[in-house]
Parts: structure tokens; C-alpha cells; sequence
């Protein structure tokens, strides 16, 4: 079992830096994966990467907010691990990345100090969505060939395994796995293996149970202290809603030049990422409706969107929030499957209520009552919103680029299904996965 | 209810005049704006409102670049949605819709990238062709200031039964538009009218973003104030980025207002590799899809069926008939009668009385009748996006399609027969779909549809399948030029992995098919 991590750093830009910053970025975004700079593709730990520049502005009361570089990984735990790798492999592109920002110690490239700055400018996730489950880069890259080599097996012997049993094909397929050469990474079988138990099984029942002991506490201390926190609730959501019906929203719009940039960049076929910030609406009130509310779903996103689906929505592999310059701005991340017209129509058609309960908290979001009615049902002003707060994002890496979730989730069952016995109907239902 | 007035729309959004058998479209260049102008403004009667079932219908509509060179402020060009100022050739837009190799659109012979522009098109509908010659020879001689210059003039074939080339009848799945009749209908088929006309309200309620002109330019009042169509910001009005004043009812009139936007895509079918494919393959897998426990006597590969072969000369092309068409209707997912798979799974039933009530949850949850992958259930996936979400049928409905196309070209066989289209020899000639569609928004309608639906390899689960019937496999990320289609079944799944194109797109442009008040704008600039 693997957990995952999301490390995001994020850095003041020097001033008048960000024009040459951007071109190195866009070096290497030609290919993210490979380039000498910072080849991510030698990093085994990565799902994803990026970098975003937040370009100046000012904030909800007018105060500027000089621009910033977003640095973040989605990675396999543990973090130790991941920052050597981060600070061998890719150091020294990193230097030269971070030397555009300040504070940036300078000199020569020092992996040390290099660690040390990181964890300098660490800032935790309010909020962290996993949507592959417990699953390793390298765990979703062997179920991906596993699956296309039991296909192109199919694919070739279809017409000889057409009469036989399903549990029979089960077989033919374990023996081919077993016999073909080079057939050993983890989680996958070694010649000549026994097809009896699954070799390292997602062991995830400790995890799980640590799981139930905290919700099961989490709802035993709101029980017990619920005649304190519902009527501070009320007054609290009385409140809100005194303040939008009366505060004025602001009507966001779209602008030509900024989408096409946006959409240039939405060149993968199967995924794609989101980057967007966001002022918060100003106001004590709303700081801590909105920080309660992602703690909230962050605790309770395992529970409430395990399998693959965010509120719903069933192709974001990894997002989170994150709450910046002291508590003026939402910075929100994600990597989703298909393009972003699709991905925000699913925010709407879906998830509506969910999202607009964490979004309805930053200034241009389409008018909510409660929190949750209205918002995103204004589809044209959600829509203009999103827009308008969508950041370029500079550099994007994906290590697994041609897989979405609903693969990655079937692939894994397919992997499991070579275990064990089976009966004849469960060896079809599992026949029918290819 | 919203109550539809139908002498304001053009004709073509309430009907496709089906009835009016003959009909062609007219490419056309504006080569003085003032002449064109004053032959609108002066045979404006002619022009076919939605109110009236006439004896010929002729309608208009235009491109961006034809509303500019028209006259029309570039103010208001600039309100058009972002779909329609791109139009359908950007490299942005070839990504969308895998528009590439013989599809890609510098190889287009009209629209594209290296054609002349078109400005208008002129639909043209007659009960027969010598009407329809006389319609034409009719505007031609009203052109007597040379307002145009003829870029292309296509034909079109009504084919037997209405079928469109490869034998399949066309043109059942219809939205039916609330306000316009059809009120038998299941209420996931009546779709909301502001889908497909402008100014009316939409799927979510709202108004689709409409293109608007300054009020001081509609001297004589023929259009409807702007409306907002954000519906909940209220405070200052955002000034757009050039400084021009806001859009506000006060100061902008819609432009849109029982309008539409015209999608047209020349899709050109090669008949004879479509049917040439499913001969290959459905002797090679005989009878596919059909459920494993239909066992079948013999090895399929080595199945000779000398008494019904399509070729009794030739022992290498031991298809039968009725496995081809089998085959071929798994990826239209109809039959070639057009009743659906999920209606009949085993065989075509064309006596159906209603071809298009169907769903495809819980029956065929697991695709085994209709594959997910088929052409049906990927341009409109009803019941079953994401495998039968509750959110399914609401989602389905904000992406449809109001189609209005007509085949060209002479079929491969006069009866259209399948058993007799797949004897057909090649004669050369082309033959396709002049593809026509409505729809209020081009990004959320069409371009989803092509984009999200058809041209994903991934749709609703699947790994690497586009729309076997339609899709295009060049690609500038991928070395191969086929596609992969899968066939579940119950036990062991059909795949094919060398799928051609049957389909390449020939020419294609975004046009505004204005309302009647806003032909008139348009016509005293």
C-alpha cells in the first residue's frame, strides 16, 4: 500500500524576473519528462509536477501582491525519500528554477541547502484529494502493460480460446503471463509463480480500521458537543447568508487572449491539468468558514471520495487547496482526465453543490444562498469565474500520461483477478473487464 | 412553457423539410456588400419563416467573416461566442476534433485553411429537382448587381428509405424542442428551446450568450434589448477589455434573438471500405458479439458458407451476409432499419413502430448488446455516461444536437438493400453526408460532442476506441493510423485493432443562421 503526498512550494518571484523565469520554464516544458534540467521522469516517486506563476495582483482590499512561483509534486511517500531524489536527480535545475526567486540563498548549487529551502517554503495542503487510491507510480505502470499484454495475448488467440471456459481462458492467460520472458516487477508474477496468492496485497486493513477509529471519534466529540456547536452553527450561517444576500457579487468575464493561452496548452489527449487562484472574500467570517470547510473534507475526503470520484466526478487523479498569502488567496490544483471544457462542465452538472460550498468563499463566484444553493447552477457565471481565475500553468509532467482513473482502477482489478480460484461466472465477469 | 414564435425563426429550425425532396446549398463570397444588402432588404418575403410550410424554402446564414464583410461593427463581432469568431480550422480546433491526415483542413475543398472564405450559405429546398433548378436560376437572376460570387454549389440525394450511404437509416434520434410540438415525447428526448434557438431559456435554465449591437445602430427598433446572461452578478457591470460600453440592455440589443448557430461538415463515406471490412472480419470472427451461449457449430474460421456467400467465386471471402451486417451494425449500434440494438439485440426488426425510445440501463449495463464504444450510444450516450449515473439523462440533454443534414452523391446500390450495397462495385464517384446541425452553443454542444464523445479515446471507461463509424486515427502524437474497436460479450470480448476511416471530412465552416428581425439588421447596415 502506498500513500501519497502533496508537496507544494511556493516562493515570492524576483521583481522583474517573471518575463525570463517564464522562458526558462517554457525550456523546459518542451518535455517536461526528459529535459537535461529536470528530467521528472527519472524521479520513480512522481505522479505529477508543475510549475505556476501567480502573476502580481491585488488582493480583495486593493493591497498588491508581488507574483509567485508554485512549485508542486504528487507523490509515493515517504517525503524523506522524495526530497533526495528531488535534490540529486533534479538539484540542480531546481537551483537555477529557485535562483529567480527571493529569498534564494545563491552560490553554487548545494543540495543541502537546497533540501533546507524547500522545507523553508513548504506549505501544507488545507486540502488533498487522491482519487487513484493507494497506488504507486510504478504499481499503475505495471497494471497498465499487464493489462495490454493480456490483450494483445486475446487479441492473438481469440479465435482458439473462443469455445472454451471462461475459467479455462482464466488459465491459458495466468500461463502466458507466467512463461513469457521478462515477466517480474512487483505486482506482477515471475516465471513459473503459483497463481495462489496475490504476491504483495494492498494491505490496507490496519489503514482503514486507524480510519473508522478516527471518524468514529470525530462523531462521538460532535456528539458530545453538540448542544455548544449547533447554535454557534446558526448564528454562524445566519451570518453568511446576511452577507450574501446584502454584499454585491462581482461579475466575472472571459477574455479572449487568456483562454486561448489556456487551451494551448491543453495538449494531452487523455489528461490535463487545472491551475486556479482565487481571492477569498475578505472578512474574518469567511477565513474561518472557508478553513473549517476544506479541514472538514479534507478530513473526511477518504471516506466520502474514495474510488476514484470527487463529489461525483470520476477523472481527477489528485487536487488540492491550499490557502496563501496570509489568508488572502485560494490556490486550487488538480490533473483530470479529458480538457478542461468537459472538466468544468462536471463541476457544474455534478458536483455542483459540493464545490461551490469550498469556491463560493472566493470573490466572483456566481451568487450562493446557504453556501450550496445557487452558485455553480449559474452555469455562465460559473463558467466565467473559472476562467478568469485560471492560471497558466508553466510546466506540467505527468508519468503516467495515458491512463485515466477508470483505468487505473480497472487495470488493478484485472491484476487481482489473477489470483486464486474462481468460479465459472466470476471468471466471466472478469473476462469482461477486457 | 415558453411560447416559440415561429414566424420570427428561420424555417430550418423548426423543420428539416423533409417533404421538399430536392435541395442544395450555396457557398457563396460577398463581392459588394451594398449589393448584397439591398437584394436582401428587397426579396426579404422570400426567405422561409418557421410559421409557414411552403411550396420551396430557401434559408440563409453566414460566417464571421461573411457578417464583417456584410458591414456588421466590429463592436459586435467581437460579442460572438469564441467557437464561432475561431471557427472550425484553428490547430486548436483540429486537436479537438482529430481533424488530421485526410481529414486535416488544408486539404479541404471548401472552408479550411487554404480556400477562398465563405460568407454565406444559402439553403435551397424544392419538391423535386426541376423546382429546385427554378429556385435557383431565380436567385441568380435577382443578382443582377453582382452581390456575390458563387464559391461552390453542393448537391444533395434524398436516398431510399432515408438511408444515408452506408445503408443505415439516418436521422431518427431528434431532440424534440419544447414549444414546437412532438409533445408525445419521453421527457428525456424534450430539450429546452433555448438549446438550439437563441433568447429562449436553456437546459440550465439561463440564456445562452447571445451576440449583441450597440442600440444607437438598430435605427428603426426591429431588436429586443440585451439581455444579462450571467444570472447572479449584480454590482458594477464589468466594462469589456477595449473600453466599449457594457452589455446592457440600456445600451446593446441582441443580435441572437431566435437565432442559431449552423454547423456544417462535408463527411465523405467510403462505402465500399466500410462493407469491405466487415466482409474481412465477419468471416474471420463469425458472428460477432452474439452472446456465448448461442454456441455455434464449426470452427468460424475455417466456415464456409457456400450457399449464401457474398462472393460465390472467391473461397477467401467466406462472409456471410448476415454476419457483416451484424458486425456493422455493432458499431453503428442500429440495425440498418434503424431500430436499435437494445431494442432487437438479436436481429433487425423493421417493422419497429418507435425507433428512438430506448435506454440503455440497467438492461445493458455492461455493453453487452449495444458496445459502449458504438456510434449511438457515444453521440448520444442517454441513460448510460458513466456507466448509468442518476446525473446521466440531465447531462445527456445538454448536449444535443439539432440535425439537419442530407446525404450527396449516388448511393452504391439503388435499393440500399444492405445485401446488395455490399456486392456493389466501386464506381469512383463521391458520395457522403452533407453534415448540418443546430445548436445555441458551439463549445457546449457540437464542439463537446466531437471533442468529448467522439474523438475521445477514453470515453464513458474505454481504453483507446474513437467512434468506429466516424472516428479519424491520424494523429500528429501516434505513429498508427487505425483505431482499436471492442465488441464485449459475455465471456470473451471481440476486439478489432486495424479499424480504418470511413469517414474523412471534406470542407466545413460555423455559420449564424440569424433570426428573421436580425436578417432584417443585418440587411439595412
Amino acid at each position: 500500500m502506498t500513500l501519497h503526498g502533496a508537496l507544494s512550494i511556493i516562493v515570492t518571484v524576483k521583481p522583474g524576473m517573471e518575463k525570463e523565469l517564464a522562458d526558462l520554464l517554457q525550456q523546459i516544458e518542451k518535455d517536461p519528462g526528459h529535459n537535461p534540467l529536470l528530467p521528472f521522469a527519472q524521479i520513480d516517486s512522481i505522479h505529477f509536477a508543475r510549475f505556476v506563476i501567480c502573476p502580481t495582483r491585488p488582493d480583495a482590499r486593493g493591497r498588491i501582491i508581488p507574483s509567485c512561483l508554485v512549485f508542486t509534486t504528487n507523490y509515493d511517500q515517504p517525503l524523506a525519500d522524495h526530497l533526495q531524489k528531488l535534490t540529486t536527480i533534479t538539484g540542480p535545475g531546481l537551483w537555477k528554477v529557485f535562483s529567480y526567486t527571493d529569498p534564494f540563498p545563491g552560490g553554487p548549487f548545494d543540495p543541502n541547502n537546497l533540501a533546507a529551502f524547500l522545507d523553508r517554503h513548504s506549505i501544507k495542503a488545507n486540502t488533498f484529494y487522491v482519487g487513484v487510491a493507494n497506488r504507486s507510480v510504478q504499481q499503475i505502470r505495471q497494471d497498465a502493460q499487464l493489462r495490454d499484454d493480456i490483450q494483445q495475448f486475446l487479441d492473438h488467440n481469440g479465435k482458439r480460446l473462443e469455445t472454451k471456459d471462461a475459467q479455462d481462458i482464466r488459465e491459458e492467460i495466468r500461463q502466458f503471463l507466467s512463461t513469457r520472458p521478462g515477466a517480474t516487477p512487483t505486482g506482477k508474477p515471475s516465471p513459473g509463480q503459483t497463481w495462489t496468492h496475490e504476491p504483495n496485497p494492498d494491505n490496507t486493513a490496519s489503514y482503514t480500521l486507524s480510519r473508522i477509529a478516527r471518524l468514529s471519534l470525530a462523531v462521538i466529540l460532535s456528539l458530545a458537543l453538540s448542544p455548544i456547536i449547533i447554535p454557534l452553527a446558526l448564528i454562524w450561517v445566519l451570518i453568511l447568508l446576511y452577507q450574501e444576500l446584502t454584499r454585491p457579487n462581482i461579475k466575472c468575464s472571459i477574455e479572449k487572449d487568456h483562454l486561448e493561452q489556456l487551451l494551448e496548452r491543453e495538449t494531452g489527449i487523455v489528461q490535463n491539468q487545472f491551475s486556479a487562484f482565487g481571492d477569498l472574500k475578505p472578512g474574518w467570517i469567511r477565513y474561518y468558514t472557508i478553513m473549517t470547510l476544506l479541514r472538514l473534507t479534507n478530513f473526511l475526503a477518504p471516506y466520502l471520495f474514495s474510488k476514484g470520484s470527487l463529489s461525483g466526478i470520476p477523472s481527477v487523479h489528485f487536487a488540492r487547496w491550499l490557502i496563501i498569502n496570509e489568508g488572502r488567496q485560494m490556490l486550487f490544483l488538480s490533473n483530470y482526465d479529458g480538457n478542461s471544457e468537459g472538466y468544468l462542465r462536471d463541476f457544474i452538472d455534478i458536483a455542483g453543490k459540493q464545490l461551490t460550498l469550498l469556491f463560493s468563499n472566493t470573490i466572483g463566484y456566481p451568487r450562493t444562498v446557504l453556501m450550496v444553493f445557487g452558485g455553480a447552477k449559474d452555469a455562465n457565471g460559473f463558467m466565467a469565474w473559472a476562467r478568469q481565475n485560471q492560471l497558466i500553468t508553466n510546466v506540467w509532467y505527468s508519468a503516467n500520461p495515458s491512463v485515466t482513473v477508470k483505468n487505473i482502477f480497472q487495470n488493478a482489478k484485472i491484476r487481482k483477478g489473477l489470483y486464486g480460484s474462481m468460479t465459472e461466472r466470476a471468471a466471466r465477469d472478469w473476462l469482461q473487464l477486457f | 412553457m415558453e411560447v416559440i414564435d415561429k414566424k420570427e425563426l428561420q424555417g430550418l429550425l423548426v423543420r428539416g423539410y423533409n417533404p421538399l425532396h430536392a435541395a442544395c446549398y450555396l457557398l457563396l463570397k460577398i463581392k459588394s456588400a451594398q449589393a448584397a444588402k439591398d437584394w436582401l432588404s428587397k426579396e426579404f418575403q422570400q426567405f422561409t419563416t418557421g410559421d409557414r410550410h411552403p411550396e420551396t424554402a430557401l434559408n440563409i446564414a453566414f460566417t464571421w467573416q461573411g457578417l464583417r464583410a456584410l458591414g456588421l461593427s466590429e463592436d459586435s463581432l467581437a460579442t460572438f461566442p469564441f467557437e464561432f469568431q475561431d471557427g472550425m480550422a484553428t490547430p486548436h480546433k483540429q486537436f479537438l476534433f482529430g481533424d488530421y491526415g485526410s481529414s486535416d483542413p488544408a486539404g479541404w475543398t471548401w472552408g479550411g485553411k487554404n480556400n477562398e472564405p465563405v460568407d454565406v450559405l444559402l439553403l435551397l429546398y424544392a419538391p423535386d429537382n426541376s423546382a429546385l433548378d427554378k429556385l435557383y436560376i431565380k436567385l441568380r437572376s435577382q443578382w443582377t448587381n453582382d452581390p456575390f460570387e458563387e464559391i461552390k454549389k453542393l448537391d444533395t440525394k434524398v436516398i431510399t428509405e432515408r438511408k444515408e450511404h452506408f445503408g443505415f437509416h439516418d436521422g431518427i434520434s431528434q431532440p424534440a424542442i419544447i414549444g414546437l410540438g412532438r409533445d408525445n415525447e419521453p421527457a428525456e428526448n424534450k430539450i429546452a428551446p433555448g438549446e438550439f434557438i437563441l433568447g429562449y431559456k436553456n437546459e440550465y435554465g439561463q440564456f445562452t450568450a447571445s451576440p449583441t449591437v450597440l442600440a444607437t445602430t438598430d435605427r428603426t427598433g426591429l431588436l429586443p434589448p440585451a439581455r444579462d446572461v450571467i444570472l447572479s452578478g449584480d454590482g458594477p457591470l464589468t466594462p469589456t477589455r477595449d473600453g466599449t460600453p457594457s452589455r446592457d440592455g440600456r445600451t446593446q440589443k441582441d443580435l441572437g434573438q431566435h437565432g442559431s448557430f449552423l454547423v456544417f461538415r462535408q463527411l465523405e463515406q467510403d462505402v465500399r471500405k466500410f462493407w469491405d471490412f466487415m466482409e474481412a472480419k465477419a468471416g474471420d470472427h463469425s458472428h460477432p458479439g452474439r452472446p456465448a451461449d448461442h454456441t455455434h457449430p464449426a470452427d468460424p474460421g475455417t466456415a464456409i458458407h457456400p450457399a449464401d456467400s457474398a462472393h460465390p467465386n472467391d473461397s477467401t471471402h467466406p462472409a456471410d451476409p448476415t454476419d457483416m451486417i451484424r458486425l456493422a451494425s455493432k458499431i453503428v449500434g442500429r440495425w440498418p432499419s434503424g431500430t436499435p440494438l437494445e431494442l432487437s439485440p438479436e436481429k433487425d426488426k423493421p417493422d419497429l413502430d418507435d425507433k428512438n425510445r430506448f435506454n440503455y440501463i440497467p438492461a445493458d449495463k455492461d455493453g453487452l448488446i449495444c458496445p459502449f464504444g458504438s456510434h449511438v450510444r457515444r453521440t448520444n450516450p442517454r441513460d448510460s455516461i458513466n456507466r448509468g449515473d442518476s446525473t446521466s439523462i440531465e447531462v445527456s440533454k445538454k448536449h444535443r444536437l439539432l440535425r439537419r443534414g442530407r446525404s450527396y452523391g449516388t448511393p452504391l446500390a439503388a435499393s440500399m438493400k444492405p445485401e446488395d450495397i455490399l456486392r456493389g462495385k466501386d464506381d469512383g464517384s463521391a458520395r457522403g453526408l452533407h453534415f448540418i446541425c443546430l445548436n445555441a452553443d458551439l463549445g457546449r454542444q457540437f464542439e463537446f460532442i466531437q471533442n468529448f464523445w467522439i474523438n475521445n479515446p477514453k470515453f464513458d471507461g474505454l481504453y483507446d476506441e474513437k467512434d468506429p463509424l466516424t472516428g479519424n486515427y491520424h494523429d500528429p502524437q501516434n505513429q498508427k493510423t487505425t483505431g482499436t474497436f471492442g465488441i464485449p460479450a459475455e465471456k470473451l470480448r471481440q476486439r478489432f485493432t486495424d479499424l480504418p476511416e470511413f469517414v474523412t471530412v471534406k470542407g466545413g465552416a460555423y455559420f449564424f443562421l440569424p433570426g428573421m428581425r436580425a436578417l432584417q439588421y443585418l440587411s439595412s447596415l
